[in-house]
């Protein structure tokens, strides 16, 4: 008869060849959870199928009626109604105003817009998809190469995912029963040396090829001042959320909604006196485009529920995280090799589920290689307590997982780029990224070297 | 996918929506009580917040979270891998399809089953929340209807066109 763990690694399997016959992410989860199951009562007397099946009648429910989990749609419609009330374009222009003076400012505006709009839209997809419509054909008009303006815009899409507040980092935080807070501290600096690198990027790439972007324009002196007469707003509601929430002031939920009620009043004034903003038909686009998110997002965590019950009861997890704990490996070498993971995963998988699926594996592996559950900063092997390693961790998973985005042969924000872009080749595209993928690998060494990078902004609040 | 079908998608996830933009408003006013307390406090004031207020969000959003599934279900939302059988025959891509389309309304009426067993229990226990102390089984209802809902969605693609093979 198979061993529970050798159930266990079938049932990884199972999952990963549905995945690939295109069995939808959320479904496949929950279909292994439960067929893994039955496969494991069969084999193993500990676990009873029909008291197992009794669990069904609370555990959906009970999964999305979770108070920390209510600001996954608020932040999901925040990102979509700021995108309807035209926010993201007001950004745009008025970061445009800002940095139109310098060679590839347009594309550097564009980044740095990605890295805000990142702020109120949580998901790196919709991120790319909203800034991409609003930055691609003002780059492609001004004469900027289709590579740069294309790169840019896919590498500037995976701001979203670790620009506080962000739908991967609540989720992230949830399954290791971090702080919420204390991961949107901890993106703060890794975020923003992101828009930094990659604004350095672009101007390292003009100088060494002037033609990839066209002599600079300033903006005339009348747009100027409408573009950062219309900026204020935005940075006066994006800033409030970011350090409402840094400093503790809200927590997410009502951050979430406070940022969604300043947005809809926003647009609706806006609307109302200047013709632009945001209409009944724009919120009820908005509202439709949660749904779909939301759906999609409740129903994988649902399914990584359903895995992770299954799982746990083979026993591998903590099989996993004993056999690492016993077999002498240098710890910072399986970091860099769950990482690796990671980024190999994300050729294939969606990042949320990779999320989900994978760190209830490698969380109880860290901890025992750091020296079990109740180490101390001085005696653990990567120099830092559990609830240090799980912030630094997660920022560093969240990174690697966001270059899945723009990795071949995926790569979801480039296809994203390219479509919107009609007439430039995906093949353009990835070329574009590579100068960017190049700065995430020297911003994840820099990371890894330099923890406290991570750790600095929570220490400093929390105390 | 059956014009009716469609249509009440959309119904339950526009529902949804404003179930969002009710835990929206009610958040702000509970922010604002809160903020008010604290500049009256100065005046020896009391403002009071929302008493309960976690636990009409937790209620609220069981029902918006479940009410979103069919309408992205119709949109074919719920995410898959495409990479590995993009070049695989047309025939194969749409019996996958198929098949998924059946698991997934399985899936679902298999939830909806168990849900309602759960509704009658936490009826027959008279569950009710924490502070508000109001009674969790009605917030089953729009769950299970939903869940039906997205069942009756994805048999109904099934015999659809070939749009998402």
């Amino acid at each position: 008869m198979f061993s529970p763990e050798l159930i266990g690694i079938i049932g990884l399997a199972v999952l990963f060849a549905l995945l690939m016959l295109r069995m939808p992410v959320g479904i496949a989860m929950i279909a292994v959870g439960i067929g893994g199951t039955w496969v494991l009562s069969e084999a193993v007397s500990y676990v009873r199928f029909v008291p197992y099946l009794r669990q069904f009648k609370s555990l959906l429910w009970e999964n999305i009626a979770n108070y920390d989990l209510s600001v996954v749609p608020l932040f999901v419609l925040m990102g979509y109604v700021a995108a309807e009330a035209r926010l993201s374009s007001d950004l745009f222009k008025g970061l445009e105003a800002l940095m139109s003076r310098l060679r590839g400012g347009v594309a550097m505006a564009a980044v740095a817009a990605c890295g805000g709009f990142g702020a109120v839209c949580g998901s790196s997809l919709a991120t790319a998809a909203t800034m991409g419509k609003v930055a691609l054909p003002e780059l492609k008009s001004l004469g900027y190469s289709d590579r740069l303006a294309a790169g840019a815009l896919a590498a500037g899409g995976t701001l979203g995912i670790l620009i506080p507040p962000s739908v991967a980092l609540v989720i992230y935080a949830v399954i290791v029963e971090g702080s919420i807070l204390q991961m949107f501290q901890a993106a703060v600096i890794p975020g923003l040396l992101a828009v930094l690198v990659f604004i350095g990027v672009i101007a390292i790439q003009v100088r060494i090829n002037p033609s990839l972007a066209p002599e600079p324009r300033p903006m005339p002196a009348d747009q100027r001042r409408v573009a950062l007469r219309r900026l204020l707003p935005v940075i006066g509601i994006f800033g409030a959320i970011i350090l409402g929430l840094g400093f503790g002031l809200f927590t997410p939920t009502p951050a979430a909604s406070i940022g969604v009620f300043a947005i809809v009043t926003y647009g609706f004034i806006l609307r109302a006196f200047t013709g632009e903003g945001l209409n009944i038909a724009g919120l009820v686009r908005a509202i439709r485009a949660t749904a779909i998110t939301s759906g999609m997002i409740y129903l994988i965590l649902f399914g990584a529920e359903v895995l992770k019950g299954f799982f746990t009861r083979t026993g591998l997890p903590a099989g996993l995280s004993e056999w690492a704990a016993t077999s002498g490996f240098d710890p910072m070498i399986v970091l860099i090799l769950m990482l690796i993971a990671f980024i190999i995963l994300g050729c294939f998988m969606e990042s949320l589920a990779m999320i989900l699926v994978v760190v209830p594996f490698f969380w109880p592996t860290l901890i025992a290689l750091n020296g079990g559950e109740f180490v101390t900063a001085e005696t653990a092997a990567f120099g830092m307590d559990n609830d240090s390693l799980k912030i630094w961790f997660g920022i560093l998973a969240l990174i690697v997982v966001e270059l899945g985005l723009i990795t071949p042969p995926v790569g979801l924000n480039v296809f994203i780029i390219a479509s919107l872009a009609k007439d430039t080749p995906m093949s353009t595209v990835f070329r574009g990224v590579l100068p960017f993928l190049g700065a995430e690998v020297i911003r994840v060494g820099l990371i890894i070297m330099l923890p406290s990078l991570t750790l600095i902004v929570p220490r400093l609040i929390n105390g | 996918m059956t014009n009716v079908l469609g249509r009440m998608a959309d119904i339950f996830a526009l529902a949804g929506g404003i179930i969002l933009l009710v835990i929206v408003a009610v958040t702000t006013t509970n922010v604002g009580a809160f903020i008010l307390d604290r500049v009256a406090d100065g005046f020896g004031a009391d403002i009071p917040g929302l008493p309960g207020y976690e636990d009409f969000v937790r209620l609220a959003i069981s029902a918006a979270g479940l009410m979103f599934f069919p309408y992205c279900q119709a949109n074919r939302g719920h995410v898959a891998v495409d990479l590995f059988i993009a070049k695989a025959s047309y025939r194969f891509r749409r019996l996958m399809d198929r098949l998924w389309l059946a698991a997934t309304a399985a899936i679902a009426a298999f939830l909806a089953w168990w849900m309602v067993a759960g509704l009658l229990e936490k009826q027959s226990d008279n569950a009710v929340t924490g502070v508000l102390g109001w009674a969790e089984w009605p917030f089953y209802i729009p769950g299970i209807a939903a869940l039906i809902l997205w069942a009756l969605v994805a048999l109904s693609q099934m015999s659809g066109g070939s749009a998402n093979v």
